[in-house]
């Protein structure tokens, strides 16, 4: 009796272990670089009428580029992290101001809950992180790999990964210099 | 403690066998149904699900700026084909098509006339379910679309809705907001499909009714014959052998454990047959020695000795069957009279027979076994104990009950002075009388009917014994 009690409970642990959710994203990211200094400002559908602030981690700053048939190709490393900032309110927020959520991808081409190579996430203000399994996203950010009227509007049609606004680790250099 | 109440072994084998094939087979029944409409569930479902990505797909599609007609023609189309039911609905809840709304707005952002408002747009006042349109304009996590099953009119529905985003190709004649346009709304009517599965349901249930019966009734029979007739077989013959037929025999041909235990009882019924035989030889105190193992033991008893009159004469004038029987005959009503008086045969030696009582009552027993032994023989005028008669004796007092005899033969019988005076008594009692000492006179005088004292002189007593000569019983002892 009291081994089957000891096989149950291992049995039970393994269980509860293996249905632990998956974080994506970390708590922290406030050393980011943001993915452009474009202020988005006005509405867009899928974030209505609210401000946006994008980051990118270092995994993503130095995208692989590469070049077939006249076209561009932008690969974000598996590791990629960019997380918006979604506010209240379209207008820009208060010093010390919470975003309302935070709206992700993650680049983790072998996740199951990948969707062009994707994991797309709403975090809310409780923590919790809910991954769009549905094509919501990937549907309008689609349309980043064409001419599109947001940032450089990507007149090239390159495919830029689903990002509107690549962050360009080339120009930051410059900057600084 | 309460008798528990009986149940016929029948019922409750029935009942076991009902039980398991109810459990049994609506077990397998019910998770077929299940199973079947799970699974038709889930394919309808899926081409639902497979529809409206077409579907969705398909406007993405064909949207192109400037075409709305082009799609408009399409869903007119195929709204018509198949037998799946497909509606647009607008952000606002209203008909896609179903007026000119859409294109006096578009004609407003573009500041001009860009397209022309039709004039045969008709609105037949459909409307989405509110609480799951509502549901379908949020974002939705999950990889597929929202389903839910509706009853309109009698029907069963299953119904899908799908939002639709304002795409970037939507956006330069609709604006960047809201971000949904609408929702693709397919419906499918399932009703002949559920009244399939549940006539297949139904058809199951008789199946099953039949099948639980017709197993019952088969199985029922076969532990019937089988196990339960066998069993009352084998209970009537212990029933029979418990009313001393040990005639009766188990007639159980079964080569399996029942037979097995038939054949055992009619060995066990043998052996009780032959101790029942031998009992008629052997007294009961002898049984019961050997039951108690006792070997010896001092008890105050009655004791009667009866004795057939000038037998050596009656003896010698017939044939040895002849006088073989008549003996018989009168030891065996004695035996009765003794045995219904509660008394015990002791032995009998010759023509004698030796018997005692040790009851409530012994010296009355004593007394009412030997008038009902003489009153038999004095009514036997058909000589059917060849007109023999006894005389008999009866004493009491305490005397040695034991064991007597060789390792090899012996019996368990009485003796002592007390059972040599009743056997004095006897011999004296002439034909037809009896003889009870004065010890058992004094126990009984008040019940029973004598003449006397008399004074007796008895072998081996140098003392007359005071006797007295029974002649019948009074009062209630009758």
């Amino acid at each position: 009796m009291k081994k089957l009690t000891v096989i149950l409970a291992v049995v039970l642990l393994g269980a509860c272990s293996g249905g632990r959710v998956k974080k994506y994203l970390p708590d922290d990211y406030s050393g980011w670089e943001k993915t452009t200094n474009t202020v988005l400002n006005y509405p867009i559908s899928g974030h209505e009428n609210h401000f946006r602030i994008p980051y990118i981690n270092e995994t993503g700053e130095k995208p692989e580029i590469t070049v077939k048939n006249n076209r561009k190709y932008y690969n974000y490393p598996p590791g990629t992290i960019i997380i918006k900032e979604v506010y209240d309110k379209l207008t820009a927020p208060a010093p010390g101001e919470k975003p309302i959520m935070l709206t992700a991808m993650v680049k983790a081409p072998d996740d199951p809950n990948a969707l062009g190579g994707w994991v797309w996430i709403v975090k809310t203000p409780q923590n919790k992180e809910i991954i769009f399994k549905s094509d919501f996203c990937i549907t309008c950010h689609n349309d980043a790999n064409s001419a599109h009227p947001y940032g450089d509007k990507n007149p090239d049609g390159e495919f830029r990964d689903y990002v509107f606004f690549p962050y360009h680790y080339q120009s930051r250099e410059e900057s600084e210099k | 403690m309460a008798a528990e109440k009986f149940t016929p072994i029948t019922r409750k084998v029935n009942t076991i066998i009902v039980l398991t094939l109810i459990i049994g087979i609506g077990t397998i029944i019910g998770l077929s149904y299940w199973y079947i409409s799970s699974t038709t569930n889930t394919l309808n479902n899926k081409s639902l699900n497979q529809e409206a990505e077409y579907l969705y797909q398909t406007i993405r599609t064909i949207m192109i700026p400037g075409q709305a007609s082009l799609a408009q023609g399409y869903f007119e189309n195929i709204a018509s084909i198949g037998e799946n039911k497909i509606t647009i609905f607008r952000q606002t809840g209203k008909k896609a098509f179903s007026d000119n709304t859409t294109i006096e707005s578009v004609n407003r952002r573009w500041g001009f006339e860009k397209f022309h408002p039709a004039a045969n747009r008709q609105d037949d006042g459909e409307k989405p379910l509110d609480r799951y349109f509502s549901q379908a304009l949020q974002p939705n996590p999950a990889g597929k679309p929202l389903s839910f099953r509706v009853i309109k009119n009698n029907r069963v529905y299953v119904d899908i809705y799908k939002m639709l985003e304002n795409t970037i190709k939507c956006r330069p004649c609709h604006g960047e907001l809201p971000t949904a346009r609408g929702v693709a709304a397919i419906e499918k009517d399932i009703t002949s499909q559920l009244s399939d599965q549940y006539r297949t349901l139904g058809f199951s249930i008789i199946i099953f009714v039949f099948v639980v019966l017709s197993l019952a009734v088969i199985l029922s029979q076969f532990m019937k014959n089988a196990v339960i007739k066998p069993v009352k077989v084998i209970g009537d013959v212990c029933m029979e052998v418990t009313n001393g037929n040990f005639e009766s025999k188990v007639a159980i041909k079964n080569r399996d454990e029942i037979g097995t235990l038939g054949q055992t009882v009619n060995k066990m019924v043998e052996g009780l047959h032959e101790r029942f035989k031998l009992s008629k030889y052997v007294s009961s105190s002898t049984i019961d020695s050997l039951k108690t193992e006792k070997k010896g033991e001092r008890l105050p008893l009655t004791i009667l000795f009866s004795d057939i009159r000038s037998f050596t004469s009656y003896a010698e004038n017939k044939q040895p069957e002849a006088v073989v029987e008549s003996l018989n005959k009168i030891l065996n009503f004695q035996s009765e009279i003794i045995h219904r008086n509660k008394g015990d045969i002791d032995k009998y030696v010759g023509d004698e027979v030796v018997a005692f009582f040790s009851n409530d009552n012994p010296e009355l027993s004593a007394c009412r076994s030997a008038l009902q032994i003489q009153r038999e023989l004095a009514g036997d005028s058909n000589t059917k104990y060849g007109n023999l008669q006894v005389g008999i004796g009866i004493n009491q007092g305490e005397v040695i009950l034991g064991m007597v005899g060789s390792e090899r033969r012996a019996d368990y019988t009485i003796i002592g002075d007390n059972v040599n005076t009743a056997s004095r008594l006897c011999d004296v009692a002439k034909a037809g009388q009896i003889i009870i000492a004065d010890s058992i006179y004094r126990k009984v005088k008040e019940q029973v009917a004598t003449e006397g004292p008399y004074k007796v002189k008895v072998k081996g007593k140098n003392l007359f014994l005071r006797v007295h000569i029974l002649k019948g019983l009074k009062g209630k002892a009758k």
